[in-house]
């Protein structure tokens, strides 16, 4: 009992000393639990929704997929006639038509898109007696007649829609406006999405093309007749075949599992970034506890010598890692509640309304929160733990002062050496593999094993680092930085750990910098090499007959190329058959996207009745230039195409496309078949490359769905889309770094308490107060500059390896973006000087006189 | 008798008055009301110029309180004190730390050094940390009258406790400050290495001139100097030319059992 009772007065006589790691925990322990809870929140919400949407049963086409359209771009429906046949069958109460097509973009009168933007779909469709579950309509009246529509609320909200706007809506087929008649709002949470309604017959007219056509049924029971009832029933009347016909259940259960598997990418990607900032937080509660000890070394030697075993001794350090542990952990809980909630308020902002009715807290959720963080920092605890136990009662005795232990000894060197020596030898050898899949475990292994070498050895790696850092940085200083080196290199044990714990969170930062700009840069030499076009036309939807014109008639093009994905079933000469469909495409092609070929000439494949295949695909089935290759249309004949080029896969763009011109594919698919083009590319003519790119934007204003890009622009994208992707990590591992700052604050916390009485020395013979807070600041400085150096060559290292495996997928350039890493480099400077202005304000306001008197 | 005044001028090491350091009715006083303690008690006295004085007295007599008020580590509640012309009472901290850093040198019972510089380094860190060149051949001489010429790349953990010491009182030598202040320098060594640390303290008074007080409880030590003070109860009560141990020792009785018969 005495154990607990001393460990319960240490812990509340250095409550201040205590609070960094505590929070530390928090941090760590709030962002599981905000994880968890989030995305059970977000669960929740989707159950709730699918659960409401969905009726007792519907009956949709089979291949109809959500995300995929067909390759015309009109998505897949069933006949009218169905609806009689099913009104027909036993146990149906009613069943009635819905129309929906997610290929649509809604304009306003200026051209403005007004749909979704934040990757939920945009949704047109005709209202139905479904929708009235999850809406009610708010103003105005459901749409009537060909000129009516009705949006939802949030996206009348968000671009200031009102009643008597008119909204255009481009379907595949074609465009057409409408009136806003009526808003309604969602009576559920509303996951993003932004939809329009129409009267039936113009939604069957202007989405599917068809006035007889419906996207699919929603069956409603009958009294008594359940829902699987019901399915059998009209599953029975219809027969099998192009039907797929769902329950209630099943419906909301196969959504739940498209979110689901998504939630839980999110999720794990998350608790990935806590795991991070647990790692570092293990650094941060080993130093607090290395330090409480020797602080206490005395103490602890009277314990011992008064007759404390050292088990008891062990105990009471453990005992006090429990109550940081506890404390730590709870707050944290309770701090993860208010990050789900703040992450919730975040979704909102973004467009999607969750509502904290449906927060949901698993018993799960605080459990696993607050074992892990209680067990992780007694673990943590448990080395400095049994350092105490060592004391020997001898300790009490002497005067200790500041003990001069925590020399890096040799076989901890060794040990670190082995691990870094192990570490670079397979980040080596993933960067030789001739496969990226054995490659990749390579790396995994190679980081994990270099940075816990890099850990290991960083003490030793202080002592030389600091002097580094110090002759450059310091030596300005004069006496003051010199004090400052000396103070960080008196402890490398601890000036490593500190310094391992923001190595982490950089090491990662430099890592993904590198990967990312090296992405950038070899997708723009890629482009460079291949790209010839200069200007890309592409959209989410395929581009129609209208836009196409349009662009031919743009003056100063050169030429305008259309490329369209064909559905075909190949069947290669070794009788082989795949349904990975040709790519059709203009002779001009060639000259768009230059690619090289192993056999054969590329232009020779837009000849009639030629192809060209894949190197890969060539290999795998032997095929060579004058093979015959038999290609079934999908909706046409099949072709016997001769092969006239085989293209090199080592490329990024059209990795095993099998190219044929437009020509070639007008012969065998009869022209209602023909799909609309993919994307599209035009060359502008000599010179004239800036008219024409203003005039190319000015024919396709009318066609918001698209977007127009020239080579630059195009880069830019890339560039901007794989910096939004960076940044969104970066600020995920902020909360590592956040964490290794506080490691770095505690750690001169503590020694500035730790150096109290030579504080109080340097002051009486003469340091003044900003000498005083200068050493300070720069000895965080040099503290946070070499985990930032070690950190950031570590993770060059990494970057550097993960690209060259990577060029195995076409990540061929290495680029380090110097500005970022020379940035990042200064900034931990930066984040030194702030972790120490609390440690040196304190040490600055410290008495001259109890300084010297503490003993 | 409460104070310590009248003292003749000795002749002083080039400085500009014969007194080195002044304290004129000062008052220490902590806490208020009823649990006011007062550890000064309108102490006036002189520290004369080139001369060893030794600050005597019981634990609580306010010995090391007026050591730490004269040497600017502490504030007073009232009355002035003096080094040389320089009023320090009212100083703000930065002026008093700049006073301390070039006027002024100190030997503290332990913890005299830092253990991450070596010997020299921590003999010549006040100079360092004035930015102040400091004259080769003085420290040298000092080097060399301590005894520590080759010591001086040791950290302060490789040296025995009277080397530390000594190394303390060459870094208060070297910068030749005005005056030094000494708080118990000899109280954690032994008899011999305490003999060693006092007889440099008392040649560098009689050959370098310099101005020391000390505060010490050990007769012995306060045999090396020239004058002894004696306080009780936050008063100056005695004081003593020329001392001797045994006769320091009888004063020092004497007080004892006065204190125990009043």
């Amino acid at each position: 009992m005495t154990v607990v009772k001393t460990s319960m007065r240490n812990f509340f006589a250095h409550k201040g000393r205590m609070a960094l790691s505590a929070v530390a925990v928090l941090l760590s322990v709030a962002f599981v639990c905000g994880t968890l809870v989030f995305t059970d929140t977000m669960n929740t919400t989707f159950d709730k929704l699918f659960a409401v949407t969905s009726s007792d049963v519907t009956v949709a086409p089979k291949d109809a997929e959500a995300e995929d359209t067909p390759q015309n771009g009109v998505p897949e429906s069933l006949p009218a006639a169905t609806l009689e046949k099913i009104r027909s069958v036993d146990g149906v109460e009613s069943v009635e038509g819905a129309v929906a097509s997610m290929n649509v973009t809604v304009v306003n009168a200026d051209n403005d898109n007004v749909g979704a933007t934040s990757g939920a779909p945009t949704i047109a469709g005709n209202w139905t007696k479904n929708d009235l579950r999850s809406m009610e309509i708010t103003s105005g009246h459901a749409p009537r007649g060909p000129t009516e529509t009705m949006v939802d609320s949030d996206t009348a909200d968000k671009h200031d829609l009102k009643i008597g706007d008119e909204l255009r809506t481009i379907a595949q087929t074609g465009d057409f406006k409408a009136k806003i008649v009526g808003i309604a709002s969602f009576t559920v949470t509303n996951p993003g999405a932004a939809v329009v309604y129409f009267d039936t017959p113009t939604a069957q007219r202007e989405l599917l093309g068809g006035a007889d056509r419906f996207s699919q049924f929603n069956v409603t029971a009958a009294a008594g007749v359940t829902d699987a009832q019901l399915k059998q029933s009209v599953s029975g009347a219809l027969g099998d075949g192009t039907f797929k016909v769902q329950t209630a259940k099943e419906a909301s259960d196969e959504g739940r599992a498209d979110v689901g598997e998504f939630m839980d990418v999110i999720k794990y990607a998350m608790l990935g970034f806590a795991g991070i900032a647990f790692l570092v937080g293990i650094f941060l509660i080993i130093n607090t506890f290395s330090m409480l000890v020797a602080q206490r070394t005395c103490e602890i030697g009277l314990m011992r010598a008064i007759g404390s075993s050292r088990r008891q001794v062990n105990r009471s350090v453990l005992v006090e890692a429990l109550l940081l542990g506890v404390v730590g952990s709870v707050l944290g809980v309770a701090a993860g509640v208010g990050i789900a909630i703040g992450l919730m308020k975040l979704m909102s902002a973004a467009g999607m309304n969750l509502s904290t009715d449906d927060l949901t807290i698993k018993t799960a959720t605080p459990v696993t929160g607050l074992i892990l963080g209680v067990v992780v920092t007694v673990l943590a605890a448990y080395l400095p733990a049994r350092r105490a136990g060592k004391i020997s009662p001898m300790a009490a005795l002497r005067d200790a002062g500041t003990p001069a232990d925590a020399k890096a000894g040799w076989i901890r060197g060794l040990i670190g050496l082995v691990l870094t020596g192990a570490g670079v030898a397979a980040l080596l050898t993933a960067a030789s593999a001739d496969k990226a899949s054995d490659g990749s475990m390579m790396l995994g292994a190679g980081i994990v094993l270099s940075l816990i070498g890099f850990v290991v050895i960083g003490p030793l790696l202080a002592g030389f680092v600091v002097r580094v850092i110090s002759a450059v940085l310091l030596r300005a200083f004069g006496p003051v930085g010199r004090l400052a080196e000396r103070n960080a290199l008196r402890n490398p044990r601890r000036t490593g750990a500190t310094g391992a714990a923001l190595m982490i969170g950089l090491a990662l930062v430099a890592c993904l910098s590198v990967v990312g700009s090296s992405m950038v840069a070899s997708a723009t030499s890629e482009l460079d090499k291949t790209v010839g076009a200069d200007f890309i036309v592409q959209g989410n939807q395929r581009i129609v007959p209208q836009a196409e014109k349009a662009m031919n008639d743009t003056p100063g093009l050169e030429h305008v190329t259309r490329y369209k994905v064909l559905d075909a079933t190949l069947t290669s000469p070794d009788g082989k058959t795949d349904d990975d469909g040709v790519t059709a495409a203009d002779p001009t092609y060639a000259e768009d996207v230059r690619r090289a070929t192993t056999e054969g000439k590329l232009s020779a494949a837009y000849g009639t009745d030629a192809m060209s295949v894949g190197s890969d695909y060539a290999a795998k089935h032997g095929v060579h230039v004058g093979d015959t290759l038999s290609v079934a249309f999908k909706g046409g004949e099949t072709a016997k195409l001769k092969v006239a080029a085989i293209t090199s896969d080592d490329v990024a763009i059209d990795q095993g496309a099998r190219y044929i011109s437009i020509a070639t594919m007008e012969k065998y698919l009869p022209a209602e078949n023909v799909p609309p083009n993919m994307i599209m590319f035009a060359k502008a003519e000599d010179g004239r490359a800036d008219q024409a790119y203003a005039a190319l934007k000015k024919s396709l204003d009318a066609y918001p769905q698209y977007q127009v890009a020239d080579q630059t622009d195009y880069k830019q994208e890339l560039k901007d889309q794989i910096g939004q992707l960076l940044n969104m990590v970066y600020g995920l591992l902020a909360l590592a770094i956040i964490v290794a700052v506080l490691g770095v604050v505690n750690t001169l916390a503590l020694s500035v308490v730790e150096r109290t009485r030579e504080i109080g020395l340097m002051r009486a013979i003469g340091l003044s107060r900003r000498q005083l807070r200068r050493m300070i600041r720069m000895e965080s400085v040099v503290i946070a500059l070499f985990g930032a150096l070690l950190g950031l060559g570590l993770g060059m290292g990494w970057g550097a390896t993960a690209q060259k495996l990577l060029a195995l997928e076409g990540l061929n350039v290495l680029d380090i973006p110097w500005p970022t890493i020379i940035g990042v480099f200064i900034g931990s400077a930066f984040v030194g000087l702030f972790a120490a202005l609390v440690p040196a304000f304190r040490a600055g306001r410290m008495n001259v006189l109890n300084a010297i008197a503490t003993e | 008798m409460t104070s310590a005044v009248s003292i003749p001028t000795h002749g002083s090491t080039g400085g500009r008055t014969a007194v080195a350091a002044r304290a004129r009715q000062v008052v220490k006083a902590y806490g208020s009301g009823e649990t006011r303690v007062v550890a000064l008690d309108h102490v006036d006295v002189d520290i004369a110029r080139g001369q060893f004085t030794a600050i005597m007295g019981p634990s609580g007599s306010g010995k090391s309180t007026l050591m730490h008020c004269l040497a600017g580590l502490d504030t007073v509640t009232s009355g002035n004190i003096y080094l040389d012309e320089t009023e320090i009472t009212g100083l703000k901290d930065k002026k008093l730390t700049q006073l301390r850093r070039d006027r002024i040198g100190f030997i503290f019972q332990a913890f005299n050094l830092l253990p991450t510089l070596n010997a020299i380094e921590n003999i010549t860190l006040p100079m360092d940390i004035a930015g102040r060149k400091y004259d080769r051949a003085w420290l040298d001489r000092v080097v060399e009258t301590v005894g520590l010429a080759g010591r001086l790349k040791h950290r302060p953990t490789q040296l025995s406790g009277g080397q530390q010491q000594r190394v303390a009182v060459a870094r208060a030598l070297a910068a030749r400050p005005e005056i030094i202040f000494g708080d118990e320098p000899t109280g954690n060594l032994d008899s011999r290495a305490g003999a060693e640390v006092l007889g440099f303290l008392r040649r560098s008074v009689t050959e370098l001139g310099q101005t020391i007080v000390m505060v010490t409880h050990d007769p012995v030590a306060a045999s090396y100097a020239d004058r002894v003070l004696y306080l009780a109860d936050g008063r100056i009560v005695d004081e003593m030319y020329q001392p001797t141990a045994e006769a320091v020792l009888d004063r020092m009785k004497d007080f004892d059992a006065r204190g125990r018969t009043s």
